[in-house]
């Protein structure tokens, strides 16, 4: 494992003294650490606290990261006292060393003064990830939520505090590709920065590697939330070490009897002839949720298979982002066990036009639909059935037992549904197309 | 200049008698350059000054200037006398009037094969004269980035802009004056390779409006429609649980009241950052900027807002006032369309959001795409910005205890005299 070390040398340059007479005054240690892990890009920033002992004058202030992937452009260091006293001249990355910058500060005091040096780095990360665990009777779910960090940033972070930012933040250049570059701000007139490694490619191998050790898995620990301009950001209790190439795993909410709809789909032109299962609910308080959205992330769902606490495994799905107060509908995967079987039962065409050479310029199709819809669980269900039509000239008649019906767009309805425990309903539908110069007619009459 | 390295500039005075004909090879002496400037007010182009002190003797003195391993135009190098220039035409006669000294620059010779140039400098008296050697240096330059710290409610940022010089030009620069487009000249030294980044400018509280824009041309129109994310879980799952940002971003007027409008701002890239009200902040995000004059805009694009849910349908496509000709055909028609836009903002705070709607044309014989169209009915303002393109400026209150704010815009139009 790579030991990364950031040193900090302070350089005092006493007045009339030539620049090779240096003198090493200090090496300060890290006081205090905080990471900010953003999971829409592979960037965190780091904030340190540091004691630098300064003298009157003018110092000199070395940096050097070697070995880990900090974007050398993004370094800043802030006095937290004497701010008014202390110039931070100059930032210069001098020629022919990589990995190191000096700071030029002129310096009205003498003494320890407290500084704060950020910086973006690479190679920490954090994503959130669900479990659910449906009641027998799948009305209600206890859902899980976590998040894991894990640091592949090259450099160990000791009691650090640890907070992640949910949102989705624009970057113009990869964290990890910045820190490769043999010149911190490039050369005049390059385009491409310069990159030894993918990043993807190495963040996929350590990953891989990282996914082979078991993740830590700490006390739980209170996560705080709180939202930021576009972004939440969730503070993690107290602090975290986490040593480069490991990862933590903590508990973000638990929540249980989060009441749920088990919706089922059916649309061929997006699921083919299947039916598809959906878990809905809604992300506020009367499903005991609604505090902060939730960040997307993979969900898990398991059922309760008995009392004694088996459970049997449903299905997962990708979680997107949910605002507070939006309504989620995960989908779990085609199912069997609910099925829908439109019939087309009758066709008929009519009101035939010709134009002035007896020639066919327009025609209705009128197509009678029987849709046979059935519940083989033992548990109520929701079912949404889409119908598309390729054209904006229909009319459409309906008949028999369904809950709702409503036009989704200028070619697409939906047809609402539900069903009891073990039940079958059949509806009907007319559909009429216009076509040709019954289109005019069409639109005639529907203005 | 600096000897230390091979990669040097070169300056030889060669004193020419008038009986030597090729007279390159007398080495008369090495002035060493007095002052020098760093000229970055042209973002393509480095202009270096330099100033020497050539000892002239009566009559044709021969200055050779030549140059290894870094990279100088050799049709921009340029020689002003300073002490006893040359005056100009129209001021001659009066000079020689008055008895002023004359140190005039008499031509320019590049010798084959080398990076090199001779001047040929006539002196009317013995000087030790100052001259302005002047030439345009390649491969260094300046970068302007800006950091900016938003307040926690997002009415101001603290506006910071830093200088990046990058010398890769193979010439060290112990010490020069280096002058931007605005500003005071400041002292700097740069060596070959190095990069140097310093502050010039810092604005504290600078207003800031916080913009969100859904364009009907960029975005997805309907976030259930989305295909779904290519997933090995796909078949199992998965699926279109996707969200679709709506584009957030910054606007800074470079104007006195946003404390700002001396000068126009450079482009370069800008990270944003936000005070988190612990005492530290957060990233927001990051955008590169143009160049933007004095009163007018930068918009720093920083991230997609997710709480913000634009669902947009075409409810009505429909032909209308169909003509044919004598063989039935359709040659020309007009539209009726319908389009509904749900908004829903999620947030606990206000926004005003954007919408930008395209009404697209058709290829006419003037104009590329003509914008034939009028509105039959539509629920909100808009601004049209060109012929097919409208702005809607839309005010969502905050979401409530009883679920988000909805507005809905509602467009019906016809696009006129359309051809198949």
């Amino acid at each position: 494992m790579k030991r990364i070390i950031l040193t900090l040398l302070i350089i005092a340059v006493m007045a009339g003294v030539s620049r090779g007479k240096v003198d090493l005054v200090t090496l300060p240690s890290r006081d205090t650490v905080q990471l900010t892990i953003y999971n829409s890009a592979d960037m965190t920033l780091v904030r340190e606290g540091r004691a630098l002992t300064l003298k009157d004058g003018k110092n000199k202030l070395q940096f050097s990261w070697v070995n880990t992937l900090i974007d050398p452009t993004s370094l800043e260091m802030l006095p937290k006292a004497d701010a008014d006293k202390i110039d931070i001249a100059d930032l210069t990355y001098p020629p022919r060393v990589r990995n190191l910058g000096l700071w030029n500060i002129e310096s009205g005091v003498s003494g320890e003064v407290p500084v704060e040096i950020t910086y973006l780095t690479s190679g920490l990360s954090w994503r959130a990830f669900y479990v659910g665990t449906l009641t027998e009777d799948e009305k209600t779910m206890r859902l899980q939520g976590y998040v894991r960090v894990t640091n592949n940033s090259g450099e160990d972070y000791e009691n650090a505090q640890t907070r992640l930012i949910v949102g989705r933040v624009h970057i113009l250049d990869e964290i990890a590709e910045l820190a490769r570059r043999q010149y911190p701000y490039g050369r005049p007139g390059e385009i491409a920065p310069l990159s030894g490694v993918s990043v993807r490619g190495l963040d996929r191998r350590v990953k891989m590697e990282m996914e082979e050790k078991i993740a830590w898995a700490g006390a739980p620990k209170e996560i705080r939330k709180e939202g930021l301009s576009e972004y939440f950001l969730y503070t993690i209790e107290g602090t975290e070490t986490i040593p480069t190439g490991w990862s933590k795993r903590l508990l973000s909410f638990d929540v249980d009897k989060v009441p749920v709809v088990n919706l089922y789909k059916y649309e061929e032109e997006r699921y083919g002839n299947s039916v598809v299962r959906f878990l809905g609910f809604k992300n506020d308080e009367e499903h005991n949720l609604g505090d902060t959205p939730i960040p997307g992330g993979m969900l898990k769902v398991y059922r309760d298979a008995d009392n004694q606490g088996h459970l049997s495994y449903t299905g997962q799905s990708s979680f997107k982002y949910i605002p507070v107060d939006e309504d989620v509908e995960l989908n779990l995967g085609s199912v069997a066990n609910v099925v829908v079987e439109p019939k087309l039962v009758n066709f008929e065409t009519e009101n035939y036009r010709f134009n002035h050479r007896g020639n066919i310029s327009g025609w209705d199709e009128i197509c009678t639909f029987k849709v046979e819809v059935k519940n083989t669980r033992e548990i109520p269900v929701k079912i949404e059935i889409q119908r598309n039509f390729n054209t904006p000239y229909w009319k459409l008649e309906k008949g028999g037992n369904f809950d709702k019906y409503e036009k989704v767009d200028l070619d697409t309805v939906k047809f609402t549904l539900s069903l009891e425990p073990r039940s079958k309903k059949e509806f009907e539908y007319t559909l009429t197309t216009y076509h040709g110069v019954r289109q005019e007619d069409w639109k005639k009459a529907s203005r | 200049m600096n000897g230390k390295r091979d990669k040097i500039l070169a300056i030889l005075l060669l004193l020419v008698c008038s009986a030597i004909s090729q007279a390159r090879i007398k080495l008369v002496a090495l002035p060493e350059r007095a002052a020098t400037v760093i000229r970055l007010d042209n973002p393509r182009a480095t202009l270096i000054e330099e100033e020497r002190v050539l000892t002239l003797q009566e009559g044709v003195n021969k200055v050779d200037f030549s140059w290894k391993g870094v990279s100088i135009d050799a049709d921009s190098i340029r020689l002003r006398p300073i002490g006893h220039p040359d005056p100009p035409p129209q001021l001659s006669a009066k000079a020689e009037a008055g008895g002023a000294g004359k140190v005039t620059l008499l031509s320019v010779s590049y010798p084959p094969g080398e990076a090199a140039l001779v001047w040929d400098i006539s002196s009317d008296s013995d000087y030790a004269e100052t001259v302005r050697i002047s030439y345009l240096l390649s491969n260094i330059d300046r970068l302007i980035t800006y950091k900016a710290i938003a307040d926690k409610p997002e009415t101001y940022v603290d506006l910071k802009s830093f200088l990046v010089l990058r010398n890769f030009s193979g010439e060290d620069f112990d010490r020069a004056r280096v002058l931007l487009d605005y500003g005071e000249a400041f002292e700097q030294g740069i060596d070959h390779e190095e990069t140097k980044r310093m502050l010039f400018l810092k604005a504290d509280k600078v207003p800031i409006t916080k913009v969100w824009t859904f364009d009907a041309a960029k975005l997805p129109w309907d976030p259930e429609k989305l295909p779904a994310p290519a997933s090995p879980d796909a078949s199992r799952g998965g699926g279109e649980n996707r969200n679709v940002g709506i584009p957030v971003s910054y606007r800074i007027v470079n104007n006195a009241n946003s404390k700002l409008g001396e000068f126009a701002l450079w482009g370069g890239k800008a990270r944003l950052f936000q005070d988190d009200g612990h005492d530290s902040t957060i990233f927001l995000g990051e955008d590169v900027t143009g160049l933007v004059p004095v009163g007018e805009k930068m918009e720093l694009y920083i991230g997609d807002s997710r709480d913000i849910v634009v669902t947009q349908r075409k409810m009505t496509d429909a032909q209308i006032n169909i003509r044919r000709n004598n063989k039935d055909k359709i040659i020309l028609y007009d539209t009726d369309e319908v389009i509904t836009a749900r908004i829903e903002n999620f947030k606990d705070s206000p926004a005003i959001l954007t919408v930008i709607q395209h009404i697209p044309g058709q290829p006419a014989a003037t104009v590329r795409q003509h914008g034939e169209w009028d509105m039959e009915k539509c629920n909100m303002k808009y601004k049209k910005k060109d012929a097919n393109t409208l702005e809607f400026e839309i005010e969502l209150p905050a979401r409530t205890e009883e679920g988000p704010a909805v507005k809905e815009l509602k467009m019906h139009y016809h696009r006129r005299n359309v051809r198949p």
